[in-house]
């Protein structure tokens, strides 16, 4: 019934003398186990001491939680962990291993790990568990482990629709807003389609022009494209950087945070965060690029939020050290919007509205593109004397950078303006 | 057909503690709605940590996120059973709003043994009194706080491990904060004001870790202390005062040190250590000594002074690493050979590793080198990695001559 363990295989070979323990499981089967393997597990080496286990007759009682299935895979988790040779590499990529199993069995093996007062297991299996759940829908972690679905919906949605939220959907509900807004306050909209179109010619030019080669510069909100008081912050294991941006005059020198033995003036740290401040220097002119002065008021408000909304929405998705690192810089940099708006008005969104506005940011980034090539010959064709457009790599992938969120609000802009559609 | 069966649900309390303090605060709060069952399960964490992971908050609005992170810390507290052990509180975008007074209050009437606190915006936070009452701490971690206990403070009695980077303490509070905690066994400070001497009583301390600006450095009964890493990052000038009398700095820092095993000295340290006398080696050797790291400025004859009496001193280190200091550019002069002064011969029994950076081939360099290759009869490695290219050649003919005392011994010479 139970797989061939050790124990059996070793008695082919005589000269290897090893001791034995029995155990029991809760259906009275017996097993009889290796005493280095099953020592590892402080609960049979408490009950070894009392002088139990060495033989069939005595053997040593299991409680409840383990059974014949789990304490067999126990059993392989000691034998391997309780040779001492081994590499941490090792052990590790045993431990990946070993826990792929379903959820069933590693509820089954954490729980039996846990009565047996093994600890590395309890923390391999219930790490394992904790990252069936981590980010997942609360449908999808009912599934894994088919949990009842037994909540009123009353029940639900009490008080935790602070932690439901989403930045980028609750940023995009902002910008709608505040066009809606910004729509019923002026009143009628501008007529006159020419003028809609010059306008729309000079944002778009600015824009290449920003994007391509602008200057970094304390621009009209006060934002600074030099860090001001850079400061890191190791973290116990000596491995992580948070970064810290003083913001007030007592914060303005270099600072160091670390709780490790290494030092702030040795070669390597030192290293490492040159390496962040470089990646900061380059964060503060993207920014400022985009944000610099365009035609329109309302552009500027919406850049403002994007660029920051952008940032944060990557902010949220990525997970490794350096990509939050050029994103604090620019959060930090004290974008005073004091018109956000409120979340109570964002709830409204019309659908429709959203749809036909997503249309037109795809037909504008296809226009916008298609334009390029012929935009840039004739610029260069026709006047030399001007001074040379910069040509950089066009736009292309309008979803993924940060210019996709203000072409797409650059176009609710100008969509709302000036009533034309660019279908 | 099998049954699905839900075998998470019943798993025990602490169990399924430990699971949920794998996630985020958020992850773990979530699971509040996945069933009957687990309504309450997240209720009993023992540990809070209310980070940029944990609560995502993102705007670049200071009022929205401060109303929106302190309103989920109300309502996590709140809704939470059970004793809070842990609680930790370092999102980036919080400055020291006065609604953590209340969350301290809150938590000092409980049995709080971790506290970490980091203030990343703003300026200092003053500390509510209520902290100062927390008996049961164990750690306590600050970043960006004022230190001000009130007078009936009486230390913290079951302190262990104590975290303070970027604080305001006055000196007599500080030297008090020290000494009342008797069983403290880890120290680290970073760059720390209002107070310029480290008055470090502490019997039972295992672990110092200090980077910052002070004049003194003075240790009480430290006989346990056996991981010391230390930075001043100020070059006072430390000119040969007289009124220091027969002990220089370098006697009187070590004495009170005998079970030291792992010693980084950074940044400008080995100045202060090199002022007044150093002898060639000191009165009792450190014996336990097995790591060093020294920042060392190879020209300043003090230090190469300071650094050799270490090195005379520690007949069993196994593992050194000697790192030039590069901002300093003072007159390379053929220094006299210093390390041949000593009389007898200083053997490294154990010293396996050896690591040399940022040099520039300077005579007082090489001379180490050939004196640590000379008298290391165990050595396995030793790097040598040049500050800038240039010289890098000279430097590598003069290493191939040196006579090496281990056979097996590898030069390896890093790019800069």
């Amino acid at each position: 019934m139970y797989p061939m363990s050790d124990a059996d295989r070793q008695v082919i070979k005589p000269e290897i003398m090893k001791s034995y323990i029995w155990l029991q499981t809760a259906d009275d089967s017996l097993q009889e186990v290796e005493q280095e393997v099953a020592t590892f597990c402080p609960f049979i080496c408490h009950e070894i001491h009392k002088g139990m286990g060495s033989s069939k007759n005595y053997p040593i009682s299991l409680p409840q939680r383990v059974n014949p299935g789990t304490l067999s895979l126990i059993l392989d988790y000691c034998r391997f962990h309780q040779v001492s040779g081994r590499s941490n590499k090792e052990r590790k990529s045993y431990d990946e291993k070993f826990i792929r199993m379903d959820t069933k069995r590693l509820c089954e093996l954490t729980s039996a790990a846990d009565s047996l007062q093994l600890r590395p297991l309890v923390d391999l299996t219930s790490r394992a568990l904790a990252r069936m759940i981590e980010g997942k829908t609360p449908e999808e972690i009912r599934e894994t482990f088919h949990l009842p679905d037994d909540l009123t919906e009353e029940e639900k949605l009490e008080p935790l629709r602070n932690f439901a939220d989403d930045p980028r959907i609750r940023l995009l509900n902002t910008l709608y807003a505040r066009k809606r807004k910004e729509l019923k306050e002026r009143g009628k909209p501008k007529s006159v389609e020419v003028e809609g179109e010059l306008v729309d010619d000079r944002s778009v030019d600015d824009l290449l022009s920003f994007i391509n080669g602008g200057t970094s510069t304390v621009d009209s909100f006060g934002i600074r494209t030099t860090p001001c008081g850079l400061v890191l912050k190791r973290l116990n294991h000596g491995q992580c950087c948070s970064v810290f941006m003083g913001i007030g005059e007592d914060l303005c020198t270099p600072i160091w945070r670390r709780s490790d033995s290494k030092g702030v003036r040795a070669s390597k740290s030192k290293k490492k965060n040159r390496r962040r401040k470089d990646q900061l220097k380059h964060a503060p002119m993207s920014c400022s690029t985009v944000n610099s002065t365009s035609s329109s008021n309302n552009a500027i408000d919406i850049h403002k939020e994007s660029n920051g909304g952008d940032f944060i929405c990557h902010n949220s998705k990525v997970h490794n050290h350096s990509v939050p690192v050029l994103c604090e810089t620019l959060k930090l940099q004290d974008i005073e919007d004091d018109r956000f708006a409120p979340e109570d008005e964002l709830d409204d969104l019309d659908p429709a509205m959203k749809e036909i506005i997503d249309r037109e940011v795809e037909d504008f980034a296809r226009r916008l593109n298609s334009d390029w090539h012929e935009r840039i010959q004739e610029l260069l064709s026709l006047d030399q004397e001007r001074r040379p457009l910069p040509i950089t790599r066009p736009i292309y992938n309008l979803r993924s950078s940060p210019c996709a969120s203000y072409f797409r609000t650059l176009l609710l802009a100008l969509s709302v303006q000036s009533g034309a559609s660019y279908a | 057909m099998v049954m699905e069966v839900d075998k998470i649900s019943n798993l025990p309390g602490h169990i399924t503690d430990k699971i949920l303090s794998h996630l985020s605060l958020r992850d773990a709060v979530r699971t509040s709605i996945l069933s009957r069952k687990w309504r309450y399960k997240w209720d009993s964490l023992p540990y809070l940590v209310f980070d940029n992971q944990s609560v995502l908050v993102s705007s670049p609005d200071q009022t929205v996120i401060k109303s929106k992170l302190v309103n989920i810390v109300d309502h996590v507290l709140l809704l939470h059973s059970g004793p809070i052990e842990k609680f930790k509180l370092s999102h980036r975008d919080l400055q020291g709003v006065n609604d953590i007074d209340r969350w301290i209050l809150f938590l000092s009437r409980g049995s709080l043994k971790e506290f970490v606190l980091e203030i990343w915006k703003g300026h200092r936070y003053r500390l509510p009194s209520s902290l100062y009452c927390c008996q049961n701490l164990i750690h306590l971690e600050l970043f960006n706080c004022l230190v001000k206990p009130p007078p009936i403070f009486n230390g913290f009695r079951s302190l262990k491990s104590l975290d303070l980077q970027h604080i305001t303490v006055d000196q007599d509070v500080f030297e008090y904060l020290i000494s009342s905690c008797l069983l403290l066994e880890r120290l680290t400070l970073m760059n720390f004001e209002g107070f310029t001497q480290l008055n470090i009583h502490a019997p039972n301390l295992l672990f110092f870790d200090v980077g910052g600006v002070f004049e003194d450095v003075n240790f009480g009964n430290a006989s346990h202390l056996a991981i010391v890493s230390i930075g001043l990052y100020v070059n006072a000038g430390h000119d040969k005062n007289p009124a220091l009398g027969n002990t220089g700095n370098m006697i009187k820092f070590f004495a009170p040190l005998p079970h030291i095993q792992r010693l980084e000295v950074q940044s400008f340290f080995l100045k202060y250590l090199a002022a007044g006398k150093v002898p060639e080696r000191l009165p009792t050797p450190c014996i336990e000594l097995n790591y060093l790291s020294i920042r060392i400025n190879f020209n300043d004859r003090e230090e190469s002074l300071a650094a050799s009496c270490l090195l005379r001193s520690s007949p069993n280190l196994q593992e050194l690493e000697m790192l030039a200091r590069p901002e300093e550019q003072t007159a390379v002069r053929p220094a006299a050979n210093i390390l041949q002064e000593g009389s007898d011969k200083c053997p490294f029994n154990q010293l396996r590793l050896v690591k040399i950076a940022g040099i520039s081939g300077g005579s007082q360099e090489l001379n180490f080198i050939n004196f640590l290759l000379a008298n290391s009869p165990a050595l396995e490695m030793m790097t040598v990695k040049p500050a800038s290219t240039n010289g890098g050649w000279e430097l590598l003919k003069e290493l191939l001559r040196f006579r090496r005392a281990s056979v097996q011994a590898e030069i390896i010479y890093l790019d800069p």
